[in-house]
């Protein structure tokens, strides 16, 4: 009996690998997605979101003066307490994988659909406000971005925009 | 020498009653685990705060019902957030002192949800899953044990623990494998590149093709055998002494302290599984 049960968790295992299966999706179930865990971790290469802001100042003329474009993406510097208390860097994995969320939020908004109802969107919009607000405060316009980057092993091999947000007065 | 009879006790500790040993060390791990992860949300007001980046006035807008909407504005107060987090706190001591109860574990299981949609499902990935897992086992130890049997109780919770983690290592490592960019060692290298400690420097040795084939095939491989471990308890202590080297690599590298711990708790699971599944071939 444990060696059928034990053959039959194997070959479990191998058919949700090959088996593909209807992706069900609900507020709910992302909110809940903790109790399905896939356990695929770091499998995949391929085009990763990042996020780019800037900044403007508008000048007596009206035109605006852009800065150039930031890449918000977290860099921090190793500890080996860490280990045990690592608040920062796990904000900054955090601060990520929303842009991670936001990505796939766009990628499944429906043709037409508004992405600045999305709360993703919203939190990009706030992250970007406070990342730019730190680097320059007077600044009065900002702008988003999101590029779908692909790294190769020494350099980056492909970008492409996905989405540029509207300018909006700070 | 002090040390030495130390870890002698503590095998012959592990021969003579292994269940009481694997339950004391997964409640003591995972009160650990759960009182970092803790300390780390409770300095983490600022960013949850009304005005944050994590704000609820703006996450509030994912949760489908209204109602529940209105009894999690209340739960998420920053206030109420702070005195939820104190709570679990001391929840975590108590399981390390006095060791796990049903009260205990449901406090902790519902809190956990109630964290988990704060930050939007999840604010550590796989760590927030394992996590769950163990804490589910806990509960799950518990609730049988309530229902009159407590050695089924913890066997049930053992075994769910257990095989969630052995999965873990194994999907983990069976997708890695379907991966040409792993098999040939670019993913490892593309990977550490754009991790928060990134990127690599110029001269580190996981640039090196061949390290890295060496080092993806290395963990490929030890993952993908990671369910033979019930086979022998051994085995299970290799394969869980080659997974904490390998999770304190993966906070070394990508900064995911919270993984070391979170799987860590799994290990007694794993090791009292393997004592008691081989035991059914000798």
């Amino acid at each position: 009996m444990t060696e059928l049960l034990f053959t039959a968790y194997f070959l479990a295992l191998i058919a949700t690998l090959i088996i593909k299966t209807p992706i069900i999706k609900g507020p709910w179930l992302f909110l809940l997605r903790a109790f399905f865990p896939n356990w695929k971790f770091f499998h995949a290469v391929g085009h990763v979101p990042h996020l780019y802001a800037r900044s403007a100042v508008q000048l007596s003329s009206g035109e605006l003066k852009w800065a150039d474009w930031v890449l918000i993406y977290p860099r921090r510097v190793r500890r080996l307490h860490h280990l045990v208390h690592n608040p920062d860097t796990n904000l900054g994995l955090g601060q990520q994988n929303m842009v991670d969320h936001f990505w796939a939020d766009l990628h499944d908004l429906p043709e037409g659909a508004d992405p600045r109802d999305l709360v993703s969107y919203k939190m990009m919009q706030r992250l970007t406000h406070q990342v730019l607000r730190a680097r320059d405060v007077n600044f009065s316009h900002s702008q988003f971005e999101l590029r779908m980057v692909l790294d190769g092993r020494a350099k980056t091999l492909d970008t492409q925009v996905m989405m540029t947000s509207p300018v909006v007065a700070c | 020498m002090l040390s030495m009879s130390f870890v002698q006790m503590l095998l012959e500790a592990w021969i003579e009653a292994p269940t009481l040993m694997a339950i004391r060390a997964i409640e003591l791990l995972f009160a650990w685990s759960l009182a970092l992860q803790t300390l780390e949300y409770l300095r983490m007001g600022k960013y949850t705060a009304d005005d944050g980046f994590w704000s609820w006035q703006l996450q509030r807008a994912d949760i489908p019902s209204t109602t529940v909407r209105a009894w999690l504005d209340v739960l998420f107060k920053p206030r109420m957030h702070q005195l939820h987090l104190v709570l679990r706190l001391m929840a975590a001591v108590v399981l390390a002192v006095q060791g796990a109860s049903l009260p205990l574990m449901v406090f902790l299981f519902a809190g956990n949800l109630l964290i988990l949609i704060r930050w939007r499902g999840a604010f550590n990935g796989g760590s927030d899953f394992m996590t769950l897992v163990v804490l589910t086992g806990l509960l799950i130890s518990q609730v049988v044990g309530a229902l009159g049997n407590v050695a089924l109780g913890w066997q049930a919770g053992f075994w769910y623990i257990a095989i969630q983690a052995i999965t873990s290592y194994f999907m983990s490592g069976a997708v890695k494998l379907l991966r040409r960019e792993w098999r040939n060692g670019s993913a490892m290298t593309i990977f550490l590149n754009g991790a928060i400690y990134g990127p690599l420097s110029a001269t580190h040795l996981l640039r090196n093709k061949w390290l890295a084939l060496l080092g993806s095939w290395g963990f490929i491989v030890w993952e993908i055998l990671f369910p033979l471990s019930l086979l022998d308890p051994r085995l299970a202590a290799v394969f869980c002494a080659v997974a904490a080297l390998f999770h304190f690599l993966v906070f070394w590298f990508f900064g995911l302290n919270r993984f070391f711990w979170a799987w860590l708790c799994a290990f007694p699971a794993i090791m009292w599984c393997s004592a008691q599944f081989s035991a059914r071939f000798v």
